[in-house]
């Protein structure tokens, strides 16, 4: 193996792992804040992103703007999850598995829904930067691929600061982690979980936005996205702010070293065994701090 | 009659007839239901009597098809094919099982899941023996003592007497003292542990058993359709098996058999609605999921509630003495 594929292994490993890492940010929000696993995470991104190329292709709006409209489209699409379905169960005390049903049906429901409206054909956003590329040693990256590590970094920080920094993120916090608790000190408990839904939808999203320059859009890539993030939120440690980025790149780099060693056929496989052994041997993640339940 | 069987006995009749009132079209379908009752019954005991989700019975199932492809398709006789996918998804689900059946709630359902799409990966690379994306063909219909199943009418029943014949043991295992274990370990894991009971040897057990059910249903369907390929094996198929027990109810095989029924046939009618019904059949699920916790089985015992107040508001005067209903009849509704 020659120094520059080792490097471009590398590039390819850095992108894809921030692209896990944005979709695992998001789940880790939702389940921090409602413990719920949102199965329709991936789905949200996808929606996001095809209502931003649906505003900037057809309306004619700027960047920016559409990525701020897939944004709201993302948020309120979670944040109907949580009014119409999941405060609903929550008052009955459901218990886990059936909200992985929900967000199950919920994800087949919209990646259904994409078929029937969008159709069979991928989208894809233009990237920034065009197709500006950098060679580095023979090796190649796309200035959008330092976006998307650089915009993953920003949102990985900002997340941060909210939940340490502001006072409507430690409520969130608050509301999850102790409701009664919260309660009786004035907080809105079920207003929280609904923005804590809205918030993971918008992370979502922009994941997506980021995303969809580099990996087309379609019907289908939904849960395959969720359950890379997934699996990137639980081996960095869903409680920890850092936890999906960590996981993300360890993925993805595991990946690269796979498609780049053995074959492509097994990165799957691979990424998927990595995510059991992980989940039995180091059930906090590998940046293990505060356990899963919350908080 | 006794109480069971009073409603027992016309449901075999209804069982017994309705190839011959059914067009042919809905019997293909009739052996479908059959199979993910036999499938989803797995998916259901591992849920509804050991809360363990189980998002990945397309690789038991895929087992099953692709041991029976394997071996009768180089002329071995079929039960030597079903016995071997039975032993091999079991003893594997037993080893997995054992490794991941520590998880609980959704990280046990990811597990699961993970452990399906790694399932669906490898029979698609593996393609020495299963055929890759090409799939195997040809896979002979059963014969048996003389007895060749080369119609839909007798997979039908072939099947359905193995579905009964599973469902008579998952029966009374549950009755039995497993089935108490079981209960007391899903209901408080603690106290059972106090009195003994290995939990995780139990749940291990159950997922072998689920796995089981699920291999011998696609021994089943790899005769049936006589071919097989990776596209059987996906996640929507492990939904499917899901869907079974969880839209019908988790611990009653009537309910799984509504369950089965329900996933068979109502894509089949949503889809003269063309794409849409998709996207039907998942706000289908969304609202069981969310309206009835106990599925299409519990509208079953509302209605039964609801007729037995209103007999007894009606006709109290009526009511045969003697000891009667309550202790009596058998409790067998399970759980919460």
């Amino acid at each position: 193996m020659t120094a520059s594929l080792v490097l471009q292994a590398l590039f390819a490993g850095v992108t894809n792992g921030f692209v896990y890492a944005l979709i695992g940010m998001g789940l880790a929000v939702i389940f921090r804040g409602s413990h719920v696993i949102n199965a329709a995470q991936g789905d949200c991104a996808v929606i996001g992103a095809i209502a931003a190329i649906f505003l900037l292709g057809q309306l004619g709006a700027p960047y920016l703007l559409a990525a701020l409209g897939g944004g709201l489209v993302s948020a309120l699409l979670c944040a109907g999850m949580d009014l119409g379905f999941v405060r609903h169960m929550k008052r009955r005390g459901a218990s886990e598995e059936q909200y992985l049903l929900l967000t199950i049906g919920v994800a087949v429901t919209l990646s259904a829904a994409l078929l029937y409206f969008v159709g069979r054909g991928s989208y894809s956003l233009p990237a920034l930067g065009a197709d500006h590329v950098f060679v580095i040693a023979d090796a190649v990256i796309v200035e959008h691929a330092l976006w998307l590590v650089g915009g993953g970094l920003a949102l990985m920080l900002a997340l941060h600061a909210f939940y340490r920094r502001t006072t409507l993120g430690l409520a969130m916090m608050a509301a999850s982690i102790d409701p009664v608790g919260a309660a009786s000190t004035g907080i809105d408990v079920a207003r929280m979980r609904t923005l804590t839904f809205a918030m993971g939808g918008l992370l979502g999203a922009f994941a997506g936005i980021l995303v969809a320059p580099m990996l087309a859009m379609d019907y289908h890539v939904g849960m395959m996205l969720t359950l890379k993030g997934f699996a990137a939120a639980i081996l960095g440690g869903l409680a920890n702010p850092f936890g999906a980025v960590v996981g993300g790149l360890t993925l993805a780099l595991l990946e690269s070293l796979t498609i780049t060693t053995i074959s492509s056929g097994y990165k799957d496989v691979i990424a998927f065994g990595l995510l059991i052994v992980i989940m039995i041997a180091l059930p906090n993640g590998m940046l293990g701090r505060a356990g899963r339940q919350g908080g | 009659m006794k109480p069971p069987l009073r409603w027992l006995v016309p449901l075999l009749v209804i069982w017994a007839a309705a190839p011959f009132l059914m067009p042919h079209a809905i019997n293909d379908l009739l052996v479908f239901a059959t199979l993910y009752y036999l499938s989803g019954l797995g998916v259901g005991l591992a849920l509804g009597q050991a809360g363990i989700v189980n998002l990945g019975q397309a690789l038991f199932f895929g087992i099953g098809a692709y041991a029976s492809a394997y071996f009768s398709t180089r002329g071995v006789p079929m039960p030597v094919g079903l016995l071997v996918g039975a032993l091999l998804a079991a003893g594997l689900a037993a080893l997995l099982g054992y490794g991941i059946l520590r998880l609980h709630g959704f990280f046990l359902g990811l597990a699961t899941l993970a452990l399906g799409i790694m399932g669906h990966v490898l029979f698609f690379e593996w393609d020495g023996i299963t055929g890759g994306s090409i799939g195997v063909g040809g896979i002979p219909q059963v014969s048996l003592f003389g007895f060749t199943l080369d119609s839909s009418e007798r997979h039908y029943y072939f099947a359905g007497a193995v579905a009964m014949l599973a469902t008579w043991v998952a029966h009374n295992l549950m009755r039995g003292r497993t089935g108490l274990m079981m209960r007391a370990a899903r209901d408080s894991g603690e106290a059972a542990l106090s009195l003994g009971i290995s939990l995780h040897r139990l749940r291990t057990a159950v997922f072998a058993l689920c796995a089981l059910l699920g291999s011998v249903a696609g021994s089943l369907f790899a005769h049936y359709v006589t071919f097989v390929s990776v596209d059987s094996f996906g996640l929507m198929k492990s939904l499917t098996f899901l869907l079974v027990p969880v839209l019908g109810g988790m611990r009653c095989w009537p309910g799984m058999v509504a369950g089965a029924l329900f996933v068979t046939f109502v894509p089949y009618l949503l889809s003269r609605l063309g794409d849409i019904h998709q996207v039907l059949f998942g706000l289908a699920m969304i609202a069981v999921v969310v309206v009835l916790p106990n599925g299409l089985s519990s509208i079953a015992v509302m209605l039964r509630e609801a007729w037995r107040a209103r007999r007894s508001v009606a006709a109290p005067a009526v009511a045969r003495p003697g000891p009667q209903a309550p202790s009596h009849r058998p409790e067998v509704r399970h759980g919460r």
